[in-house]
């Protein structure tokens, strides 16, 4: 930070003396800071090297982004964990990596500390597990700054407190003093940015810095980091399996699969002329929001109802003759009082139709009541106020004998696939679960059933005598589906199905789902997080804030000209694939950060 | 006793080995999931293979557990444990020569003393068993070989039946505990509420107190049983040829709750998971998705902590018998033989080694079968990586390295 | 807070009163106060009966009586033992403390070693180590504590007072003592193969040379410490304080340390003028206690600098190391004086009872006694709990080691004393709060059967003679302060939870 702020040069961190060592002094913008070369990470896993890298090579200069993208699994964090000896222990790297004349790999472990935090330092993913809950925010950035400078604690609080500054912490002589779980997600990012620059490190690796975070809070970490990056000379790699974020942030891009570097080149060129295969497929499977709008659908008014001044977003007109088959009037969903904790409005004052095979998008953050709202429709919470309606079924106050029936009318599938089939059942027992239940199914005629339903979800029909270990992500995924599809059910609810999948599995997910739509015809409420996903599968959208719907119109409208002012910033803030668009995109969501935190 | 509290302790965390982490957030996918699109198809000619293996759990893991059920693959990991096989071996042994040896029930057993009688004291009652390498030059069984008491009473038949008392209250109190501790933990992890208040309570109350204290006045109890039902001497006679099995379920009511307790615990976890709600969305009752969707999810912490209970019930029983509560005469307990020839250490030492000595194999034996049971059913647990074969490995892998580089530079 | 501790004395007391409801029923159906007058030949047999039921109430209903009990427990009456005609508060007047002494011992002991072997067995996961503390932590849980009570006293208490009467050193035993002390350390220390065997090598030399030094300058038949004992000591251990909390890099941790513990080694000097010229008492330790700990703080405050919170923090545990140091050693002056009183004989580590009769020596002497009567059913308690803190605290340990944080730590460049002290121990020490009561509880339970084979006359002894004897009042007194000091230890456990867990608001 000092190279550009001369007068500002001379301040408690740079009077004071450094214990580390400072490899190859100060570097200038351009220079070569990592050159890495044929790494390669092995594991020993049974009684064999499993590859997880292989012959890896690239180099960073200073002031660069390099973003390293791939799906799960792909090695694309243990070949750069790998730099800081930060392995676990069956994990062994081999090759050379080579920071301002430094050999990494190799490297005893006390010479790795002093490099640790101070030349190379990390942002972890999940700000809450990886800041030490008892500790202050404040002692946390204090110890780096010690351990690598000889600094009295007054004086590192004295940066630290300027660093928490310099990352946007509100109040930050204040927030020094609180414990992570006293700030919010947004803001442990903050301070894990603040921890990470403490000693000006050379080299930045920032392992899916935003993945756990909320879309705008997302934007707004993204914003900070292009600031901090025009601001320190650190070269920056980005982990990250997020096309958006990367078309975002990074200026060169390698591209990992299975531990190998398919394809290596510049944003542009990625982006623009991918040439691998597995690129190409990569950045086709994204959604990419308001792709195939094109201007001349947009004319007239735009067709969506807003929130206003507290009065609800009211109940749209019927469009169909025929029974909705989600009707929710005035709805609202609480949690009880439980001991002390109070009582919790989840969502109140709901109103939304869902016609007879319609498919209707939920958007909304983490904590805005989406979910609740899903699970409200069929009957795992109950609706405290208004009136809920399933296709004909009015599920308010029904009890748990009235609710057989109408349970036949729905089917839900849940966001993690890992926890929504019982691991002690084999998956066609799960499928057959509702058919036994309800339509007293057994022997033969069940197994026709299981079959026909595993046919059309793509799967093969052995798959029926299989564990949910022993399936994938999304093969699992497809089970649920056809388990929730196996009474033929009226309605839907589709939570976050693809959220914890791959971008190229949930591209087919999401294909196979559209399919199934067609076929089966049901209603779907589309929970999702992600509005590029909605966007692909439904006619209408409704977007949730803190409990209440603020927005509810047809899906082109709401992708390109939402009216309420949390849509556009919801929808400003979703990172779009392709580094162009991206970077008008971001300028008008700068521009909406800016003027909230003016308004605040 | 010494390990009643052992339920409580979590050590989930042993034996956690992450092969390969990376992205926690999502699940591990392999980029070729299906061959649903038939575009994809063309250029994967290997879909088919990689979906058999349904790789989810990480690498290396996909072999291992192909085809098998969840039961399978708990037992080929438990017959891997070295110490719960030893386990396993050790009680089975002594199950069988204490069952061969005195018979079960009127069933006579094979050894010459059925009835434990006194009889003329040979040489000091030193035992007569002899092996060779310790104390003997070959192996000799004798006429008394875990030597005899004051009263000349042979001490194996003694020991053998003592041993048939401490397996027989483990396994009934176990069962006793189990069914009270599971029914108590599922039902409050289930409803949660009120109903997990009430149950909670009642569990914090037999909790305040030691197993020691409570056990030993139910031992007083069940003692003073055929006092307080006025029974006549055939019913006396009765009842204390019965008091192991009284005893035995006196104690099941006080050790249930640490088992309670971590049932509860797993079942507010296991609520959380989605599969019991789309359980319940499938139209199942309460008492489907207790026993057909939770129990056999939880079936490891109720099998690890049960076996574990029984160990503890085998020292809980022999403390009680040793203070006087717990088996009383006619029946023979080895914590009832230990306190009758506590004094006699000096002179004949072997009255003391041989019950204690089969405490602890029987004690030891099942703990070390909870200990395989728990690794066996903790998911996290992979195979140990060997130390050594990896040091190994690493050499070999260095100089691999090595001429592979030397070969480049040599074609440069 | 103050709201926080009310809510759960309130419950507390309820728990209390349903579980002595309970108990009292159940006693009523175990216990027969008229057992010995069913089958007394004498002709005033229903005389004696009458007088028995009306002595202790037998003709109204047990829950009549229950509250009659209550009524006279809350005004300070406990009731009586009918056998020997005492009431119940002069029977338990010495019990409680022997008990809770006892109890109390043991649960500090085992959470000192257990945590430290536990934490050690984690960090060495997967190394024979590991498995050879699992292997022994489980024989532990196996041994039954009655069993190992009676060998403990056969063979350590009975061969240590031979080999004092008559020292005829045990070779084999000394030399397999200072290898098992070598494969300790090796295993302990870890690292690569060439440490380890330097290591071993190193742990097996001195443990043979402590032992021969020990044995053979006959300072084991009469122990002490003297100023240089305390000096050297004090500093090692100064050293060790600093090392592990504060790292060498710390000097003025390091010299505030090392200060203190030659200020309190100089002490030693006058301090034996104050010990030989003034009765000593408690109070008068405590004191000096207060007095080393004060001075010490200013030793760390002067010393200070930038990080003063561990300077003072090393000094106060110096301090408190020395002063403990001198105590024992003055303890240890008496040791002959203490052999040759007619009691002892020459045969001072005691098998029965908590004191030995009849022996008037000086507050000295007495610690002397108590320490070598309570030696024994100490390592016998501790033997139940030591597994279960081990087990425990490695298996919290390893969780915490997985964690994210631990990560973090590394990843900032800290040393492994920092990440593993300040990041890991500190969160592995957490749950700790909830097993401890548990534990006490079992502790009390362990107790009860120690009591009984050390014939001390505490209050587990007098709850199994109680129950033996039909008596209800003093079993109830027991199961009414059992249950108190089970709240209590809840209590306090939750009470630490709150403080050291920041993430917990006791008055949410």
């Amino acid at each position: 930070m000092s190279q550009h702020n001369p007068e500002a040069a001379r301040s408690v961190f740079t009077d004071a003396i450094k214990l580390s060592r400072d490899t190859g002094g100060p570097v200038e913008k351009g220079d070569v800071i990592l050159d890495v070369k044929d790494l390669t990470v092995r594991f020993w896993v049974g009684q064999e090297w499993f590859t997880a890298v292989e012959d890896m090579t690239y180099q960073l200069k200073a002031g660069e982004v390099l973003a390293i993208v791939g799906e799960s699994g792909s090695g694309k964090t243990q070949s750069s964990m790998s730099l800081l000896g930060l392995l676990p222990p069956t994990g062994r790297a081999t090759g050379s990596a080579d920071l301002k004349g430094t050999e990494l790999v190799g490297m005893s472990i006390q010479e790795l500390r002093e490099v640790r935090g101070n030349e190379i330092s990390v942002i972890f993913q999940e700000p809450m597990t990886a800041l030490n809950p008892v500790y202050t925010v404040g002692f946390q950035i204090v110890e780096t700054l010690r351990t690598h400078y000889l600094m009295n604690p007054s004086a590192a609080k004295e940066r630290a407190v300027d660093l928490m500054r310099m990352v946007e912490i509100p109040d930050p002589e204040d927030s020094f003093n609180k414990f992570p779980h006293q700030l919010s997600g947004g803001q442990r990012q903050r301070i894990m940015i603040a921890q990470a620059l403490a000693c000006e490190p050379k080299l930045l690796i920032a392992d899916e810095p935003t993945t756990a975070l909320d879309v705008t809070v997302q934007a707004e970490i993204l914003k900070l980091m292009r600031e901090l990056r025009e601001r320190v000379s650190a070269g920056i790699i980005l982990i990250t399996h997020d096309m958006g974020v990367v078309a975002d942030m990074a200026d060169r891009i390698i591209v990992m699969k299975d531990g190998k570097v398919v394809e290596h080149g510049t944003s542009q060129d990625i982006f623009k002329r991918p040439q691998h295969p597995y690129t190409q497929q990569l950045l086709a499977s994204v959604p990419h929001l308001a792709e195939h709008v094109g201007d001349g659908e947009l004319e007239g008014p735009p067709n969506t109802v807003i929130e206003t001044e507290g009065r609800p977003v009211p109940l749209s007109a019927p469009r169909t003759s025929s029974e909705p088959a989600l009707l929710m009037e005035d709805v609202a969903i609480v949690y009880p009082k439980q001991g002390r904790r109070p009582e919790f409005r989840a969502a109140e004052h709901i109103n939304l139709r869902v016609e007879e095979g319609e498919v209707v998008g939920l958007v909304g953050e983490s904590g805005s009541g989406k979910t609740t709202l899903g699970r409200a429709a069929v009957a795992l919470l109950p609706v405290r106020e208004g009136k809920m309606t399933v296709a004909g079924h009015d599920i308010t106050k029904a009890s748990m004998k009235e609710l057989k029936p109408f349970r036949r009318t729905v089917g839900i599938v849940f966001q993690d696939p890992g926890s929504s089939l019982n691991p002690r059942l084999p998956v066609g027992e799960s499928i057959g679960e509702p058919l036994l239940l309800h339509e007293g199914l057994k022997g033969a005629e069940l197994s026709k059933k299981v079959e026909d339903l595993l046919d059309s979800v793509h799967l093969p029909r052995s798959m029926r005598n299989r564990y949910p270990h022993e399936l994938s992500g999304g093969q699992r995924q497809r089970i649920g589906i056809a388990r929730a599809l196996a009474l033929n059910p009226k309605l839907l609810i589709a939570d976050e199905p693809t959220s914890a999948l791959d971008v190229s599995v949930q591209a087919r997910v999401l294909k196979l789902f559209k399919e199934l739509q067609e076929e089966y015809g049901f209603a779907c409420l589309f929970i999702s997080h992600d509005l590029a996903v909605v966007e692909q599968v439904s006619s209408r959208i409704a977007v949730m804030h803190q409990g209440h719907l603020v927005e509810v119109g047809d899906t082109l409208d709401i992708v390109t000209r939402p009216q309420h002012a949390y849509t556009q910033r919801l929808l400003s803030a979703v990172p779009v694939p392709d580094p162009d668009e991206q970077r008008k995109r971001r300028e008008l969501r700068d521009a909406i950060i800016e003027r909230e935190h003016l308004v605040s | 006793m010494s390990n009643d509290n052992y339920e409580n302790i979590s050590d989930d965390a042993d034996r956690i080995e992450e092969a390969v982490p990376d992205a926690p957030a999502h699940d591990t996918e392999i980029p070729v999931d299906t061959n649903d699109g038939g575009e994809l198809a063309v250029e994967r000619p290997t879909d088919e293979a990689d979906e058999a293996y349904g790789r989810g759990e990480g690498v290396g893991e996909g072999q291992e557990v192909l085809g098998l059920s969840q039961g399978q693959i708990v037992w080929s990991r438990f017959i891997r444990h070295r110490g719960a096989i030893f386990g396993l071996i050790t009680i089975t042994c002594v199950l069988l020569l204490s069952l061969l040896s005195m018979g079960i029930g009127p069933i006579d057993g094979l050894w010459r003393v059925q009835e434990i009688s006194s009889g003329d004291v040979i040489n000091g009652g030193r035992p007569t068993l002899s092996l060779p390498g310790i104390g003997g030059s070959e192996f000799a069984i004798g006429l008394n070989p875990f030597g005899q008491d004051s009263l000349g009473r042979d001490y194996f038949a003694q020991v053998m039946k003592g041993v048939q008392t401490s397996l027989l209250v483990a396994a009934i109190l176990g069962a006793v505990a189990i069914t009270i501790g599971v029914t108590v933990g599922s039902l409050a992890g289930f409803y949660r509420g009120k109903v997990d208040m009430a149950l909670m309570r009642f569990t914090d109350l037999i909790i305040t107190l030691p197993v020691i204290v409570l056990g030993a006045v139910l031992g007083a109890l069940v003692g003073r049983l055929p006092f307080r039902l006025g029974a006549g001497p055939e019913l006396t006679a009765a009842i204390r040829d019965q008091m192991p099995v009284l005893l035995a379920v006196a104690l099941g009511l006080v050790l249930w709750t640490g088992l309670a307790r971590l049932v509860r615990s797993e079942f507010l976890t296991l609520r959380e998971r989605e599969f019991v709600d789309s359980a319940r969305v499938a139209g199942a009752s309460d008492w489907r998705i207790i026993t057909k969707h939770m129990l056999p999810n939880a079936i490891g912490v109720i099998v690890v902590n049960g076996t574990l209970l029984m160990s503890a019930a085998v020292t809980l029983e022999a403390a009680l018998s040793f203070v006087g509560f717990g088996i009383a005469e006619p029946k023979i307990s080895l914590g009832r033989l230990i306190s009758e020839n506590q004094g006699a250490f000096s002179t004949r030492p072997w009255l003391f080694w041989w019950p204690g000595l089969f405490i602890i194999l029987i004690a030891l034996s099942i703990n070390f079968i909870g200990d395989g049971l728990r690794d066996a059913f903790d998911p996290r647990t992979k195979k140990i990586p060997s130390a050594r074969a990896m040091a190994k490995a690493e050499k070999q892998l260095a100089a691999s390295r090595a001429e592979y580089q030397r070969s480049k530079e040599e074609a440069r | 807070m103050a709201r926080f501790i009310a809510r759960r004395l309130a419950l507390a007391l309820v728990t209390l009163f349903i579980l002595s409801f309970l108990m009292y029923g159940l006693l009523e159906f175990a216990l027969d106060p008229l057992v010995d007058l069913r089958e007394n030949p004498a002709p005033n047999r229903e005389q004696l009966i009458a007088n028995r039921v009306r002595l202790l109430n037998l003709d109204v209903p047990w829950y009549q009586r229950y509250f009659l009990w209550l009524g006279n427990f809350l005004q300070g009456d406990f009731g009586i033992g009918w056998r020997t005609m005492q009431p119940v508060g002069s029977m338990v007047r010495g019990a409680i403390a022997t008990s809770i002494q006892l109890v109390f011992a043991a649960t500090i002991i085992s959470i000192l070693l257990g945590v430290t072997i536990g934490l050690v067995s984690a960090l060495r996961q997967y190394t024979t180590f590991d498995y050879a503390i699992t292997f022994v932590s489980f024989l532990l849980y196996s041994l039954p504590i009655f069993w190992v009570a009676v060998l403990l006293k056969q063979f350590l208490a009975i061969s240590a007072n031979d080999y004092l009467q008559n020292p005829t050193i045990n070779w084999p035993l000394v030399i397999t003592l200072s290898l098992v002390s070598g494969l300790f350390w090796a295993g302990a220390l870890g690292g690569r193969r060439e440490k380890k065997i330097k290591v071993f090598l190193t742990a097996l030399v001195v443990t043979l040379a402590v032992f021969m030094v020990t044995l053979m300058t006959g300072w084991v038949e009469n122990p002490s410490i003297g100023i240089i004992g305390v000096g050297v000591l004090s500093i090692a251990f100064a050293l060790g304080v600093t090392a592990i909390f504060a790292g060498m890099n710390n000097k003025r941790a390091l010299y505030s340390a090392l200060t203190t513990a030659v200020l309190g080694t100089i002490v030693w000097w006058p301090l034996q003028w104050l010990f030989h010229y003034w009765q000593m008492s408690w109070p008068w330790m405590l004191g000096l206690l207060a007095i080393a700990l004060a001075v010490a703080a200013v030793i760390g405050w002067l010393f200070g600098g930038p990080d003063r919170n561990i300077s003072i923090r090393g000094t106060m545990l110096a301090a408190l190391f020395t002063s403990v140091l001198i105590f024992v050693d003055r303890v240890l002056q008496t040791w002959g004086p203490y052999n040759d009183t007619p009691q002892i004989r020459g045969r001072p580590l005691a098998t029965i009872g908590a004191a030995t009769p009849g022996l008037h020596g000086d507050f000295w002497m007495q610690q002397l006694d108590r320490a070598t009567h309570i030696m024994l059913p100490t390592l016998a308690l501790v033997m139940i709990s030591f597994a279960t803190y081990v087990r425990y605290q490695r298996g919290a340990m390893l969780e915490v080691l997985n964690q994210d944080y631990i990560r973090t730590a590394r990843a900032k460049g800290l040393s492994e004393r920092v990440v593993i002290v300040r990041h890991a121990l500190r969160n592995a020490l957490m749950p700790l709060a909830s097993i401890v009561p548990v534990d006490f509880i079992t502790l009390i339970g362990g107790a009860v059967i120690t009591e009984t084979i050390f014939g001390w006359a505490g209050m587990g002894r007098l709850f199994l003679t109680s129950l033996g004897g039909q008596e209800v009042d003093p079993v109830m007194f027991y199961i009414i302060l059992t249950g108190g000091l089970a709240m209590i230890a809840n209590l306090v456990a939750d009470f630490l939870y709150a403080v050291i867990d920041p993430r917990i608001r006791v008055n949410a």
